[in-house]
Order: structure tokens, then sequence, then C-alpha cells
């Protein structure tokens, strides 16, 4: 059974290498926009939130996810 | 609460009850009159279902419809095949017609639809079996699916959508149970099996084998890995049997040919539209995963509700559309019935008798069962739908006030790709599908059907019922030819040979969703003959010019 807080953790993590991704599609040159392109601010921006909800479940311990 | 002030609001909401299921019923008989319309409909009304009608045609002969499109006739699927076998036992009574595909693909709305109610109930009626949770709330969460605009409007065509919703909300229902203690192995392996029939229906399913699979996962780490292991090793094994069987023309035209263009602001357009049409079912369901996620366990139900969103964000690709929300209609209709439910009977109206003696558990529930059917009342006209003629629907529009707000648009403000006004309003505003048919458009149908039983060989249609309907075979399947184009996947050159030699008698354009070199090869050698306007579109036909200018020449 997985908790809260494993998911939580897996949650982060997910959302931080999202960010990373985003970040380095622009050292890799790729997408269609010069600098950062309108669907990388939504996927940070998603990033974020994710990220702040993982951080929630966390705190929330081991209870059963 | 006084005595009479309980019997006035239980008074109040089984009025408000009975007028919510009077407008659910009412979708419901819309819904079921534009599917007898199409019954009856013999050519495509969606462009996409002759095609999808040919790919079981084909298997009934025993052949794939994953084929080399560079060779004649130029033809190939980009569908996985189960839609399509499942309407082979189906063509020995019906015939190679639409209605074969149309009848499986209604008749699975239905059972989603069922589903729902069935899944629903199941979750939320208590012991004491009361009429709202009982069957109110089930009733109105299976009815709110077919209500739903895109439901309405894809649920009786000759497409493989609404078959893998069914499937993926049949497995969602079985993996739910897969911890019972008598059934628990069973559920699992049903539900298994429906993932697998999702996923040959069409490749989107992806997402819901992840949102069941995510569930066994939180409960049950081994059993998860195990099932993950047998359905990737049953899906991968047939999938490998059919691409060896096909030459590899499997993985061309359902994996490398769908990589296409993606356009992020038709993401956001549909993602608001979804939004706007199935408000109170979307934030119910919103709502109830944010609740399971911090105050409680995520259920399969809220988990397929999050990962139905993954579908819609891929429906900026160019060929997809509000269809790829289906999945997510169908979360948000099941998950909005549990969180009504839950509402119901939540400790919190426990504690709002702390509040003073006026606060009893009783009234509470009595006002909340008057406030659920408000709030199915206020979604309703969120997703208003109806043809606008007729003895019953021309008045009822008036009534409504939207016998002028027509799918096209009309008169000055018809939209400029169309021919035609259809006598149809969608809250979705335009919209080419919804519109019943019109007298006009079978005489003008069989009009493009005497040109086509005229020629002799086979014609290049951009849709496959003209060839179908006239025996001929099916040659070529525009937007598959598009996509494999735009993938650098298409050798055009015996194509565009045959239409150098001005081989096909006769060519039917309606949306000229050919590659460009097609298009400009057509250009040369064919010339328009007729223009009929059918279904509000503008059907051209284009002659051969060798035909034309023979005719120049003849004496007649």
């Amino acid at each position: 059974m997985i908790t809260k807080r494993q998911l939580g953790f897996f949650v982060v993590a997910v959302s931080v290498v999202g960010i990373l991704g985003i970040v380095s599609v622009d050292i890799l040159g790729a997408g269609n926009w010069s600098g950062f392109g309108p669907l990388q601010r939504m996927g940070i921006g998603l990033g974020l939130g994710a990220a702040l909800v993982g951080f929630v479940l966390i705190r929330l311990g081991d209870r059963p996810a | 609460m006084p005595i009479t002030l309980n019997r006035a609001l239980k008074s109040i909401a089984t009025a408000l009850a009975i007028l919510t299921i009077l407008a659910y019923v009412g979708y419901l008989v819309i819904y079921v009159s534009y599917a007898v319309d199409l019954f009856r409909w013999p050519f495509d009304y969606d462009q996409g279902e002759g095609f999808e009608l040919y790919d079981a045609i084909l298997f009934s002969q025993g052949e794939w419809p994953y084929r080399d499109s560079a060779a004649f006739p130029f033809y190939a699927s980009n569908y996985p095949p189960l839609f399509h076998l499942l309407i082979v036992p189906l063509l020995p009574i019906f015939g190679p017609r639409l209605i074969a595909g149309r009848l499986l693909s209604f008749a699975a709305t239905l059972v989603t639809s069922g589903t729902i109610a069935f899944v629903v109930r199941r979750n939320i009626a208590g012991p004491e079996r009361d009429w709202m949770g009982a069957w109110f709330i089930p009733l109105i969460s299976g009815l709110g699916y077919l209500a739903s605009n895109y439901v309405y409007q894809i649920g009786p065509l000759c497409r493989m959508h609404m078959t893998l919703v069914m499937f993926e909300t049949l497995a969602i229902a079985f993996v739910a149970e897969f911890e019972d203690p008598d059934h628990g192995t069973r559920n699992l392996i049903l539900a298994l099996a429906m993932l697998f029939c999702a996923g040959y229906t069409k490749q989107t399913a992806v997402f819901t084998v992840a949102a069941a699979l995510s569930y066994v996962f939180l409960r049950d780490v081994k059993r998860a890995l195990l099932a993950g292991t047998a359905l990737a090793l049953a899906a991968g094994a047939l999938f490998w049997l059919i691409n060896v069987g096909t030459q590899g023309e499997w993985w061309v035209n359902i994996i490398q040919a769908n990589v296409n263009e993606f356009d992020y602001r038709q993401t956001l357009f549909l993602f608001g539209q979804w939004l706007r049409l199935h408000t109170l079912f979307v934030l119910l369901g919103a709502g109830y995963l944010v609740y399971e996620l911090f105050w409680d366990r995520l259920s399969a139900y809220s988990l397929w509700f999050f990962f139905a969103l993954g579908v819609g964000a891929l429906s900026g690709k160019w060929g997809a559309g509000f269809g790829y929300f289906t999945t997510a209609v169908a979360a948000a209709c099941l998950t909005s019935g549990l969180a009504l439910g839950k509402l119901r009977s939540g400790d919190w109206m426990s504690k709002m008798e702390d509040w003073g003696p006026g606060f009893k558990r009783g009234s509470v529930r009595i006002f909340v069962s008057a406030i659920i059917p408000v709030l199915y009342l206020l979604q309703a006209p969120r997703m208003l739908h109806l043809p606008t003629s007729g003895p019953v629907f021309g008045p009822m529009s008036r009534i409504l006030s939207v016998d002028d707000q027509l799918a096209y648009g009309k008169g000055e403000n018809l939209a400029p790709t169309h021919c035609d006004s259809v006598s149809y309003h969608d809250a979705m505003g335009y919209t080419q599908l919804g519109h019943p048919l019109s007298p006009e458009d079978h005489v003008a149908g069989e009009k493009i059907m005497d040109y086509v039983r005229a020629t002799e060989g086979p014609i290049f249609s951009e849709e496959a019922m003209f060839s179908i309907l006239a025996d001929k075979p099916v040659v070529t399947n525009p937007t598959q030819l598009l996509n494999l184009y735009n993938n650098g996947l298409l050798d055009t050159s015996e194509i565009i040979h045959h239409i150098d030699q001005q081989t096909f008698d006769l060519v039917i354009f309606r949306a000229q969703f050919y590659p460009p070199p097609v298009l400009e090869a057509i250009g040369q050698n064919y010339q328009p003959v007729d223009h009929v306007c059918m279904n509000g579109f503008t059907y051209h036909l284009l002659w051969p010019r060798r035909r034309l200018d023979s005719a120049l020449l003849s004496p007649e």
C-alpha cells in the first residue's frame, strides 16, 4: 500500500524532472519559439502546482493514498 | 426546523427532482431522435464513418486494413481493429451499410450510461435506500452522460470513440472492485480484459490503462506489477503479431502516422469549452478528486477523472477534436454523482447539529436534497442542443428562443465553409455534427450517386460511402494519406501517376484533406462539373479533362 507521503515524494520528483525537462528544451534548442514559449510557461506553471500538491501530500504522512 | 417546513422542503425537493428528470429525459428523447434520423441516412455524416465501415468490410473478407498507402487503392486505416471487428457480425444482417456501426456505437453509449448509473448507485445508495441516493442521483449521472453535447453528437456515428469509452468505463468499474473479498481476482482479470479491448479500439485508452493500474498500484504494488506485466505482454504479443501479419504497415499506420502537428491553442479552447458545457459535472468531479487526494483515499474513479484530462490535453493534435473529451465526460458524470452522494452522507451534517437546536441532520438532509436537483437544473441549459424544426422541436426551440441561433448560422451570418444552414441549435456554437438531415439532403445524396453509378471504374472520393453504395472499391483514405505525407511516410508517385492518366472517371471532394501534391495533380487533370449542397457542405464533382474535351469535340 502506498502512503500519502510516498505519493507526495513521487509527485514532487515527477514535477522537478518535468520542470527541468521543460527548461532544458531551450538549452537543446528545440521548440518553435525563441526564449520561453507559451507551452513552456504552462508546463512550468503546472509543474509548480503539482510540486505544491506533492509537498502537501508529504505532510499528510502515512495515511493510505 | 418545524415539521411543516420540512414537509414543504420535501415537496419542493420532489417537484424539483421531477423537473430535473423531465429535462434530462428530454435530452434522451433528442438523442434517440437524432440517432434514428442517422440510422436512415446512407451516406457519410461525419467524414470518417465510411472508412471505419470499410475496415469492417475488409476484415469480413479476411483482409487487413493496414496497407501500403503508396500503392493502389491508396487506402489504409489509422485505427486499431476492435470496433471494426465488432461490426463484422452485423454485416450479414444490415449489409455493408453504416447502420451496423451506428447501432453498435449507439448501444455502447447506452451501456456506458447504464454503467455510470450502476456504479454511482452501488457507491452512494445507503442502507436506507432513499430515492435520492438509490435512483435519482444515479439516474441523472447516467443521463447526464447522454445529455452531453459531445456524446450526443458522436454517439450514433459509425466511429470508434464511444465503444472505447464503454470499454474504459467497464474497466474502471471492474478495477474499482479488485479488492472484493469474494470476486477480487475475477474483477481484476475482467478489468484487464476491458483495458485490452479499449486499447485495441483506440490508442488514447492508454490514459485509462494508466489510471486503472495506478489505482491497483496505490493499494497493492505486487498485484499492480503482475497485472501491468500481464497486460503489457498480451497487448504487446498481439501488436507484434499484427505487425508481422501486415509486413510492418500496422506500426506505420497506427503509430508513426499519428504523430501530428500540435496546436496548444486548440487544446486550451477545447478545455474551456468542455468546462463551459459540463460545468457542474467537472467542478464536482474535480472537487471529489481534491477531497479524496487530501482527506480520503484515492478511488479508481477519481484517478480516471484525472488521467482522462490527459486525453483532453492531446486534443490539440491535428485531426483531434472534442471527441477526445468523451472519456473525461464519462468520468466527470460518474465522479460528480459520487461527490453528491458524499455531500448527502457526510459527517458535516452531524456537526451542524452542534450549531443549535434548529439544525437537525434530517432537516439539513432534506435541504441538501432540494439543492441537488437545483444544481442539475442549472447544469441542464448549459448543454442545450436541439433541432429547431419539426412539430415538437420547432415550437420548443421558439419557446427557448434559440430557433434563430443555428449551428452554421444563416443568411448573411452563414459560416463561409457551408452552403446551407441546418435546423439545429447547440450551446457549443458552431459544430458540424448533431443536426437532423432534411429531405433535400437525401435528394442531394441521390444526385451524387447518379454521377457515381454513371462511371464504370473506381472513383476517387473523399468519402467512402459513395463507393461502397455503388459496389466499387474504396480508393484513398484522405486524412490518413495526409497524416503519412506530413510525416514523410508517403510516396505519392503512383497516386499522381494514376491522376495524370485520369484513371478515375469521377473525383468527389468535400474538405480536400489530401496531400498538396495530390490536390495539385487533380487540379491539373480534372475539372468541376457540378457542385452539390448536401448536409450543409458543398460536394465538388470533377470529371477528367479528357472526358470534357471529348464531350466538347463530339457533334452532340
